[in-house]
């Protein structure tokens, strides 16, 4: 295994190492789409939170491909797949008391959503 | 996982009370494992979603306890002795031995 | 999987959990503790918000730059010569009269280190993480900002890949200023969300202007 040495300390910090995977995937959805995060509830590692689980958002942006976190956590392969930016109304989230304006957007991957 | 972890929405933590200022590092040793964090990652050792899922698995009242830097502290000492790349033993007498050069 | 190791240490064990484990992998030769030295010192002195802060204000002074980092916030930092580790890939969001952008990880504490630095200890609490998606606006009173009822906030749970930065709004009264002077103005809170930039009298009064 390489060894992290001062010399590279610079270029490295620099660099980093994005979990952007450069693979031609078709995306599920485009912006506008209005997607369910699926009520799911895995014992293993995930991005997604219980709070948006089952709540219906809006598809905003489309970040291209990235590795998933819920295979890479358990030596399980990069299983690369599209991340987007989706909308929730705090309505949406929290119930009618909180604010008509405010949103929380939060970036899924494909696999946390389905078509709503 | 529905660990401690997934914050988002809950009640009763308390107040921010955010400082006016506040140091990059509180103590010597955030400075070392902040560091040791990048150059075990560095070297190979861990991805970062490992990384983060041994903080998830730890004990939920250690993880409220914990600073931030403990749990880097934990994740690491996890991941490198579930990988073999070092033992209990190792680490055991390397902190005896530290303990007797007081 | 767990160890049967003591879950109660008092600090002072874990100061030497630390150095264990730094003095068993330079034994191993697995790590170079001469490199950990510059990364800490990098992180200590050199990365912070002072990096943001000049990418907000050529966005406040350059109208093309300001679209460069709306559309492809990566490309448009590393124009200033900040990229790198947990800011590979970066979203900018901007205040406008209407709308207040906050971020937060409300699963880690995910923070853009390039332009912002290491992250301080709130944003890495609880209290913060539990709080600012169910409640942004009671959040921001602690902060010290009362919003409007007509204004949306934004919050960006910044769980995945991606970082975000707040492009705050332009104090009013700072027409005509430098871009070195508009540097002043910009704090890492308005940066995050949770705050706003310096207004300008009180920086002309520092800067002797």
């Amino acid at each position: 295994m390489p060894v992290v040495t001062k010399d590279i300390v610079p270029l490295l910090v620099q660099t980093g190492a994005s979990a952007r995977v450069a693979e031609d995937i078709p995306a599920r959805f485009v912006p506008g789409d209005t997607v369910l995060a699926k009520n799911v509830n895995p014992a293993n590692h995930t991005r997604l939170p219980r709070y948006v689980r089952g709540k219906v958002g809006t598809i905003m942006m489309d970040h291209g491909v990235f590795v998933t976190p819920d295979t890479a956590a358990h030596g399980l392969g990069e299983h690369p797949q599209h991340v987007y930016c989706v909308r929730f109304t705090a309505a949406e989230l929290w119930g009618g008391d909180a604010s008509s304006k405010d949103t929380v957007n939060i970036d899924l991957w494909d696999d946390y959503l389905q078509p709503a | 996982m529905n660990g401690i972890h997934d914050l988002g929405g809950m009640h009763g933590h308390g107040p921010i009370n955010p400082p006016p200022t506040e140091p990059v590092f509180s103590h010597e040793w955030e400075r070392r494992i902040f560091a040791l964090f990048i150059g075990a990652f560095g070297g190979g050792h861990y991805n970062v979603d490992e990384f983060r899922h041994a903080i998830e698995r730890m004990d939920p009242a250690e993880y409220l306890l914990g600073s931030y830097y403990e749990h880097w502290l934990h994740s690491i000492e996890t991941l490198l002795l579930e990988k073999g790349v070092v033992t209990r033993d190792e680490l055991d007498q390397k902190i005896a031995a530290l303990k007797g050069g007081h | 999987m767990s160890h049967d190791h003591d879950h109660t240490d008092p600090p002072e064990d874990i100061e030497l959990r630390v150095k264990a484990l730094e003095s068993v992998l330079a034994d191993k030769g697995l790590i170079d503790t001469s490199a950990l030295d510059e990364l800490i010192d990098l992180y200590e002195t050199k990365i912070g918000p002072r990096n943001g802060a000049k990418v907000v204000a050529k966005a406040w002074t350059d109208p093309d730059y300001r679209q460069r980092l709306l559309s492809d916030g990566t490309a448009a930092i590393k124009e200033l010569g900040f990229s790198g580790v947990q800011g590979e890939d970066m979203v900018v969001v901007e205040n406008t009269p209407d709308v207040h952008n906050m971020i937060v990880c409300t699963l880690c504490s995910c923070y853009p280190w390039p332009t912002l630095g290491l992250p301080p200890a709130w944003f890495k609490s609880a209290p913060y993480r539990s709080r600012v998606v169910i409640d942004p606006r009671g959040v921001l009173k602690e902060f010290g900002i009362s919003l409007s009822a007509e204004k949306e906030v934004r919050v960006w749970d910044s769980s995945a890949e991606l970082r975000y930065l707040v492009l705050p709004e332009r104090p009013a009264g700072t027409d005509g200023w430098q871009e070195d002077q508009l540097v002043e103005l910009v704090t890492r809170d308005s940066m995050i969300g949770v705050g706003f930039p310096k207004s300008a009298p009180d920086n002309h009064q520092q800067a002797g202007a």
